[in-house]
């Protein structure tokens, strides 16, 4: 369960203070799938630092099965990160120097007594279709396929939650389609999803959507939304605030 | 069969061999300053190595000369240029009689003519008067089967030719009995015999040789001093220097001195571009982490989103840096003393110093030395750049691209 009570975020610039995040309320339960939809700089991705423990707030309170990541000490929020959050960015974000393989294992690192093995590592990569290319570098693979690896990754340590910024972005339409099945299947197996994006299109993926304006989170995307929006019944309820 | 996890120095190494071009600039670097350092320090060593060898193997605390000769003394201990030189014999009984004097030796030096069979070049012969002597007969009690009989020669160990077999020195044939070991001074180039064959091969020569030598009677060349364990050879030496004029008085620091001398503009050369190659070296590592750090931002971004505490960041950063660095120090280390124990006597012989490989000790106490520069170079260099980049915000840096 995260809990997060009337947060914000703001930062001071040389002229003035500008509020990325305004007093957010959001409530999500294990399992769920939220999408939350906003142009650039609506502050969606500093939510998602803020849910990570990368971005501190300035205000309010965010709660992980009941514990305030906001207390903690930064190593802390560091074995939190490494334990329950699975992160996979625009930008593929892998490790050049490593494979795929190890860029998967690479979160073992800083959860050495949790479940990433790698015989898991091999099995998630068969899962995300790329068993193949396990030895290949990142220059070599495509943004797909890197975008896959990032994937894995994010699932090595079995997290209770996998936040996504923007995880098809830079994808084309059938890449884009592959991931967010994936996201679907994965969601399907209990594993709580945050996706934050700017593509309308992919809110029918979602148990519930939420849009991201000037800082605020509204229930109702489309009234900010310029485009035409294909919304399907989600895969759950919607629950609400 | 794999480790189930990957490990910190999995990492490390790979970002190490996967960075080849700028990580090998960064070693030659620290290899550079290791490699001058380090030969500096081997130079030094070696020099005072084998003064240290030279000087217990001649066992006098202070060694008389003809004040007008002294310069060839120090010649002859030092580097084995051979001279012929001489004093009154009346010096040796009156220096017996010093108080402080333990034992006193006296000793003439002649240099043989050149192409003679046993050199290319002419050699030092020393020789000593058994009765008071304590260089060789130190060596022979060391040798128990060996003894100085009529005829017969000790050998440095720069002289051509087996134990067993002669030699011939103004026509006179000498029999070689023992070789000493190096001492990489004069004694490495010099040849023992006793007084009175010297005084024979002496009357010979005229008949004999190509050129006549000349030992004159109750003539010494030098007088090696040995000290009572309660006086100080200083006092002594002054005892000497001041009771018979004429002579002049030379203590192994006085050597060492010397050779501190000789060797002063080499090692202010070889310091100076140390420091030179330091004082260049450390703001351009440094500028090298600091780029490398910004380069790598978003890498390091990443792992601290992956659940990297800044130390493990840091502690990777420091790693690779101090990795690089000590790969560096040892090819550095490692080329020098390849060259210089290959080149050893070559260079012993350009700057005129006594000089022996030292010890495997002090090559490794030098190395270690080295390396801890090395090490610490590359500590200060990345130590700023890697707390900056452990302290970044993460998540900015991620949003701002591609790795």
């Amino acid at each position: 369960m995260i809990e997060i009570i009337g947060v914000t975020k703001s930062f001071s610039t040389t002229s003035s203070e500008v509020v990325a995040v305004n007093d957010v309320y959001l409530e999500v339960k294990p399992g769920e799938y939220i999408l939350i939809l906003g142009r650039s700089g609506s502050g969606k991705s500093t939510l998602l630092g803020m849910l990570s423990g990368l971005i501190r707030p300035t205000a309010g309170t965010i709660r992980m099965n009941g514990m305030d990541i906001g207390n903690l000490s930064d190593d802390k929020i560091s074995e939190l990160r490494a334990k329950e959050i699975g992160f996979v960015f625009q930008f593929s974000g892998l490790i050049p120097t490593i494979t795929a393989l190890e860029n998967v294992l690479l979160p073992t690192l800083f959860c050495p007594d949790g479940p990433g093995s790698r015989s898991r590592a091999v099995e998630l990569l068969k899962k995300v279709g790329l068993s193949e290319r396990a030895d290949a570098y990142p220059r070599t693979l495509s943004s797909g396929e890197m975008k896959r690896v990032a994937i894995a990754r994010a699932l090595i340590n079995r997290p209770s939650l996998l936040i996504a910024d923007e995880p098809t972005g830079d994808l084309d339409v059938d890449t884009e389609i592959e991931i967010m099945e994936l996201f679907k299947d994965l969601n399907r197996e209990g594993t709580t999803i945050i996706m934050v994006t700017h593509n309308p299109d992919l809110a029918p993926y979602a148990s519930r959507t939420f849009g991201m304006d000037h800082g605020k989170l509204v229930k109702n995307p489309e009234s900010f939304c310029s485009r035409t929006w294909r919304l399907e019944p989600s895969v759950h309820s919607d629950k609400g605030i | 069969m794999s480790s189930p996890h990957l490990h910190f120095f999995q990492i490390l190494i790979r970002n190490i061999t996967n960075r080849p071009y700028r990580n090998i600039a960064t070693i030659l670097a620290f290899a550079i300053i290791a490699a001058t350092l380090f030969s500096a320090q081997f130079m030094i060593g070696g020099a005072q190595q084998s003064l240290d060898a030279g000087i217990s193997r001649m066992g006098a605390d202070i060694l008389v000369v003809p004040e007008e000769y002294s310069s060839a003394a120090q010649t002859v201990i030092l580097m084995g240029e051979p001279t012929t030189f001489f004093f009154r014999d009346s010096g040796f009984e009156q220096i017996s009689q010093i108080p402080g004097v333990a034992k006193a030796s006296p000793q003439i030096y002649v240099a043989t003519l050149s192409g003679q069979a046993c050199c290319s070049a002419p050699v030092q012969i020393i020789a000593i008067d058994p009765l008071h002597d304590f260089t060789v007969s130190a060596w022979l009690k060391e040798n128990p089967g060996v003894t100085l009989g009529k005829n017969n020669i000790i050998v440095g160990s720069q002289i051509f030719g087996d134990i067993g077999t002669d030699l011939l020195f103004y026509g006179h044939t000498f029999h070689i009995v023992g070789r000493l070991e190096r001492t990489g001074m004069g004694i490495d180039c010099s040849v023992f015999t006793r007084i009175e064959d010297a005084y024979v091969m002496a009357d010979e020569s005229g008949v004999k040789a190509v050129q006549k030598l000349t030992i004159p009677k109750g003539m010494v060349s030098a007088v090696l001093v040995k000290v009572d364990p309660a006086a100080s050879p200083f006092v002594v030496a002054s005892e000497i220097s001041r009771q018979i004029p004429g002579t002049k008085t030379m203590t192994p620091n006085g050597l060492l001195n010397a050779v501190s001398g000789q060797l002063g503009a080499i090692t202010s050369l070889l310091y100076g571009s140390t420091l030179a190659v330091m004082v260049i070296s450390i703001p351009l590592l440094g500028f090298i982490s600091a780029m490398v750090a910004h380069e790598r931002r978003r890498e390091v971004a990443i792992l601290r989103a992956l659940g990297a505490k800044k130390t493990y960041v840091m502690w990777l950063m420091l790693a690779e840096s101090l990795s690089i660095a000590i790969i560096g120090g040892l090819t550095g280390i490692g080329a020098a003393t390849v060259i210089l124990v290959g080149f050893q006597d070559f260079i012993a012989i350009s700057l005129k110093i006594p000089f022996i490989t030292p010890s495997l000790l002090t090559i490794l106490v030098d190395g270690c030395s080295t390396l801890f520069l090395c090490i610490g170079i590359g500590g200060i260099a990345s130590l700023y750049p890697a707390i900056l980049i452990a302290r970044s915000e993460p998540y900015e840096t991620i949003r701002k691209g591609e790795l």
